[in-house]
């Protein structure tokens, strides 16, 4: 069966270009057959010129302008035999044939097209939802195929390479003293592990509400799947992980089936919790903390002794309040981030990806500063840092002063006076 | 025309300083002006390039005129106009708005376009098609981007042709899909019936289906022709694949009408109708063109369903069509109707034949429905924690129930927030003390940190607003709004409420269009806005209407409410002009 629909795609697909094989010699021939319809064009042209005194001084030049048109028709009665077998009837077909007319117009369309696809074309609602999903698989395509060249151009550099370092090597065979066997990845691995393994009994917990798979569309909970992904990584990589949760992960949920296509077998062995209840049912209610951009309460600094919630929720579809309506059903505390205070903020929603307040919650859990961890809020997104208002300058100089004054010998503050 | 315009631009400078008030002077018809002259120089320059491609363009150029001279007309009756005489939702009501809003004014003058290269206006041979290519220098395929250039100005066919030739020369005899189609737009666009056969062989000989947009091409191209049946067959095709545009229908229809098919034609629009398609003007203008000259009950009966769709609908004619209605009014020949463009009095009575217009209250079992809409569908919402709580939603339902229905329902923010310079608490004690000294029942809406003195909400004044009316505050993380609907609603039909908001983002909570138009209906009749420039002087309100601006009819009149050209007008807003049809007896 696979084959068979291989087969069709190719055929589909070279089909327009058949004209183009076939040797321009067989129309010379039937050209003399044409001659006899020639002239019948010829006089149905004559009443139509739009500008009669270009007519009158060169007729000679009209002539080569229809000239294309005999060729054009000609070319054609063969292919048209060929193809006339297809089915006409089928409306798989008749979209297949669509698309194919709208490639070559230059649309954005992929040029192969799957079965599956097709029939997700068809389920389309409107015909502009069905314009969105081919340009998506129109630049899905081109990526893949942009990917292959890059590798193929990759694997030719790399084998040539190959060549020249045996060329080289043949000269000098020297013994080398190594203190390590290169196991970069493993060992980083296994102390990544470590460090997972040790959050999981005393780090931080993190907890990511997964109660939102009925909000979203396929497209929507793939990306969120995929900055959930992401998150987890970089918080494995963090020097003081967090220990994440995931709340109320219906076991073959939409969410559940995703992660674990994603994460093939290593879904079990995540050094995280993903558990069915809910995140007030594990802490104690008034130790949580629900992030979101809606919130009105603005988050002042990192409390190591709180459970920060982060909805995992990519909304496209614009429906304002729904994290801050499930916080409010449960009555827990929200906060949002400072964003205002900070930056200058351009444009954009405020809405940050999950990636990006993973990696500021980490940041701040670690430095505790500001605008270290708002360097992950997208450049795009705001135009500057804002200026510390003259009274919170005036209060870290203070601060800063009674530091030097404590840390430093009389000596050296008494120079850096001097210098002033 | 070309004087015209410059002459509009050159005196321009001299109007804008003579007049002082330009910020907050009632008509502004000078900036209007402006914008629109504008408009002509750009779509001017446009023309410039065609000017030498075809006599049909001509047309286009005496409409541009006759635009331009209507505009300078239609001027002076706008002057007159006073901005506060018009209805928050009157066409065009919106423009003005944003006109008074002083920083919309700079993007007036846009930047010009040129071209890179001097677009052949004559055909040329292959050797200057050539020398063209080699001068050419961008990332583009030169074939694809001069023919592209050539439909985008409406360059005569003849060079399009030469440029086919030149290219089928270069490559075998074969021109691709892409430069046919765009060919055969220039052919439908000069009509050149001919040619456009010609392309349609070689389209049908060559390809076993086409694309929707050389469909519909070929079937522009094909209904003024005797082969227009053909282009009911390749509406069949693209049916195969997606629904036809309401454009393809259009065209299909126009054709049957053309060809005195009328069958055809009302089996189109039906089944135009059957696909949810809302049909295009022109489709339905043709329909009452092409009645003038049929004495024919039965069509007659269909161009009134037509204008029921319309009424149903909530659509508007344009003025062409106003206008062809009308005529096919007059054009029965035993019913004498007569029929003149008219307004509407505030009153509600035509000033043409002082019959009242239908009024815009709703009626018990749509106010019940629309109550209803309102209560499940914007404060509600599938979830109550979205706008509100559950608690205070009770907390609300009882405070309403408890209290006898109000006269008015003020969103104390919104009125409060009405002066960015006077104190918030102070404008909300006025308003409300003005009201109260009515005798009207008032009550007003707002949120709990209003309670909370402070600089801008002063606890005197909120003490007065509390004993003058009733209120009720809401969290401040919920929504105010919904409520404010609720309780208007709720009070009754004669209960109107106060604020500026156009409640857009709650209408379009409400589920279907049916609703939403009701909504709108219910809106334009209950909604009182406050126009006041000055905190310090007596509250008066933009007029609210008192009749619904509707498709309507009485039997031996009909009252058709039409959209003029030259007035853009908002989605939230209804036309001001009517077309009043009496029947003489």
């Amino acid at each position: 069966m696979p084959v068979f629909i291989k087969m069709s795609v190719s055929i589909t697909f070279v089909r327009p270009f058949t004209r183009v094989l076939v040797p321009f010699t067989l129309n010379r021939k039937r050209r003399v057959l044409y001659s006899t319809i020639l002239p019948r064009y010829m006089s149905s042209k004559i009443p139509a010129v739009s500008c009669p005194n270009k007519e009158s001084t060169s007729p000679p030049k009209q002539l080569e302008l229809d000239g294309w048109k005999i060729t054009m028709k000609s070319s054609v009665q063969e292919s048209v035999s060929t193809v006339s077998s297809t089915k006409d009837e089928d409306p798989v077909a008749a979209t297949r044939e669509l698309i194919e007319m709208w490639r070559l117009l230059g649309r954005e369309v992929p040029e192969h097209i799957s079965e599956e696809e097709l029939k997700t074309i068809m389920e389309c609602a409107s015909k502009s939802s069905k314009k969105k999903y081919l340009k998506y698989l129109y630049v899905k395509e081109k990526m893949k195929k942009a990917k292959q060249i890059k590798k193929e151009i990759k694997a030719a550099a790399k084998e040539k390479a190959k060549k020249d370092q045996l060329l080289e090597t043949t000269k000098e065979d020297k013994q080398q003293d190594f203190m390590f066997l290169r196991l970069w990845d493993r060992n980083m691995d296994i102390a990544m592990g470590w460090r997972g393994a040790q959050a999981m009994q005393f780090g931080q917990p993190l907890v990511f509400d997964m109660a939102y798979d009925n909000c979203m569309k396929p497209q929507e909970l793939q990306s969120t799947v995929s900055q959930l992904l992401e998150s987890e990584g970089w918080n494995r990589r963090d020097v003081d992980p967090f220990h994440i949760y995931f709340c109320n992960l219906k076991i073959d949920g939409p969410f559940y089936r995703e992660l674990i296509k994603r994460y093939g077998e290593k879904w079990n062995k995540l050094l995280l919790t993903a558990t069915e209840k809910s995140h007030i049912d594990l802490f104690p209610k008034d130790s949580i903390i629900y992030l979101t951009a809606d919130s009105p309460n603005v988050m002042t600094t990192f409390k190591h002794d709180k459970i920060y919630i982060v909805g995992s929720f990519v909304d496209k579809n614009l429906q304002p309040g729904a994290s801050l309506a499930k916080a409010k059903r449960l009555n827990l505390a929200t906060e949002c981030l400072p964003l205002d205070k900070y930056l200058q903020w351009d444009a954009g929603t405020k809405n940050l990806t999950l990636d990006q307040m993973i990696r500021i919650l980490l940041c701040l859990k670690n430095t505790g500063s500001w605008e270290e961890a708002l360097k992950f809020v997208p450049k795009r997104k705001h135009t500057g840092y804002l200026e510390i208002s003259q009274y919170s300058q005036e209060f870290v100089n203070r601060v800063k002063k009674l530091k030097t004054f404590n840390s430093f010998p009389k000596g050296s503050l008494n120079i850096r006076t001097q210098k002033k | 025309m070309m004087t015209f315009c410059f002459t509009g631009i050159r005196s321009f400078p001299k109007l804008w300083k003579s007049n002082p008030y330009l910020g907050l002077s009632p008509g502004h018809p000078y900036i209007f002006l402006f914008l629109k002259d504008c408009y002509g120089i750009r779509s001017q320059q446009k023309w410039f390039s065609l000017k030498t491609a075809s006599p049909q363009n001509t047309k286009a150029m005496n409409l541009l005129v006759a635009r331009a001279r209507s505009l300078q007309k239609g001027d002076e009756g706008r002057n007159k106009q006073v901005s506060s005489e018009s209805h928050l939702f009157a066409a065009g009501a919106a423009k003005k708005r944003s006109q008074m809003n002083p920083q919309s004014r700079d993007h007036a003058l846009l930047p010009v376009r040129n071209n890179i290269i001097q677009l052949p206006t004559k055909p040329l041979n292959s050797e200057e098609w050539d020398k063209l290519k080699e001068d050419f220098k961008g990332k583009a395929n030169f074939e694809n981007w001069i023919i592209s250039q050539m439909a985008h100005h409406n360059s005569p066919i003849d060079v399009a042709k030469s440029l086919l030739a030149w290219v089928a020369i270069k490559n075998n005899g074969i021109v691709s899909y892409n430069l046919l189609v765009k060919y055969l737009y220039l052919c439908v666009f000069h009509k050149q019936t001919s040619e456009v056969f010609d392309v349609y062989e070689i389209m049908k000989a060559r390809y076993k289906s086409l694309e929707s947009g050389a469909n519909t091409l070929l079937i522009r191209g094909l209904i003024h022709s005797d082969r227009w049946k053909e282009a009911l067959l390749l509406l069949e095709d693209i049916k195969k694949a997606m629904i036809p545009s309401k454009k393809n229908y259009n065209d299909c229809i126009q054709g049957a009408l053309l060809h005195q098919d009328v069958n055809i034609a009302w089996n189109l629009y039906q089944e135009l109708l059957s696909h949810d398609i809302i049909p295009m003007m022109e489709t339905l203008k043709a329909f009452f063109d092409f009645g003038k000259d049929i004495k024919d009950d039965q069509y007659s009966n269909k161009l009134l369903d037509i204008l029921l769709y319309l009424r149903n609908n909530q659509l508007y004619p344009g003025e062409s069509f106003a206008h062809s209605i009308k005529t096919w009014f007059e054009s029965i020949p035993e019913e004498q109707w007569k029929g003149k463009f008219t307004t509407i009095q505030k009153s509600g009575q035509c000033s043409c034949c002082g019959k009242n217009i239908e009024s815009i209250h709703l009626s018990p079992e749509e106010y019940e429905f629309l109550k209803g809409k309102v209560m499940r569908d914007v404060i509600d919402g599938g979830d109550q924690y979205r706008k509100t709580t559950p608690q205070e939603l009770k907390r609300f339902q009882n405070f309403v129930k408890n209290c006898p229905p109000f006269d008015i329902v003020i969103d104390g923010l919104n009125v409060a927030k009405m002066f960015p310079k006077a104190r918030e608490s102070q404008v909300l004690e006025r308003v409300v003390s003005q009201l109260a000294k009515q005798n009207l029942r008032v009550l007003v809406l707002g949120r709990k940190h209003m309670l909370t003195s402070r600089a801008r909400w002063r606890k005197d004044e909120m003490e007065k607003v509390q004993k003058q009316a009733s209120c009720f505050f809401a969290d401040n993380i919920s929504e105010d709004d919904p409520f404010l609907l609720y309780a208007t609603l709720h009070s009754g039909n004669h209960c109107k409420f106060i604020t500026k908001d156009l409640m857009r983002d709650h209408k379009a909570c409400l589920a279907d269009a049916k609703t939403q138009r009701l909504f709108f209906k219910w809106q334009q009749g209950h909604q009182l806005a406050i126009i006041n420039k000055f905190p310090g002087s007596k509250l008066t309100f933009q007029h609210i209407l008192s009749y619904d601006t509707v498709v309507q009819t009485t039997g031996d009149s009909w009252h058709i409410p039409y959209d003029e050209d030259l007035v853009e007008r908002y989605s939230y807003e209804v036309p001001t002009k009517w077309l009043c049809l009496q029947r003489k007896t």
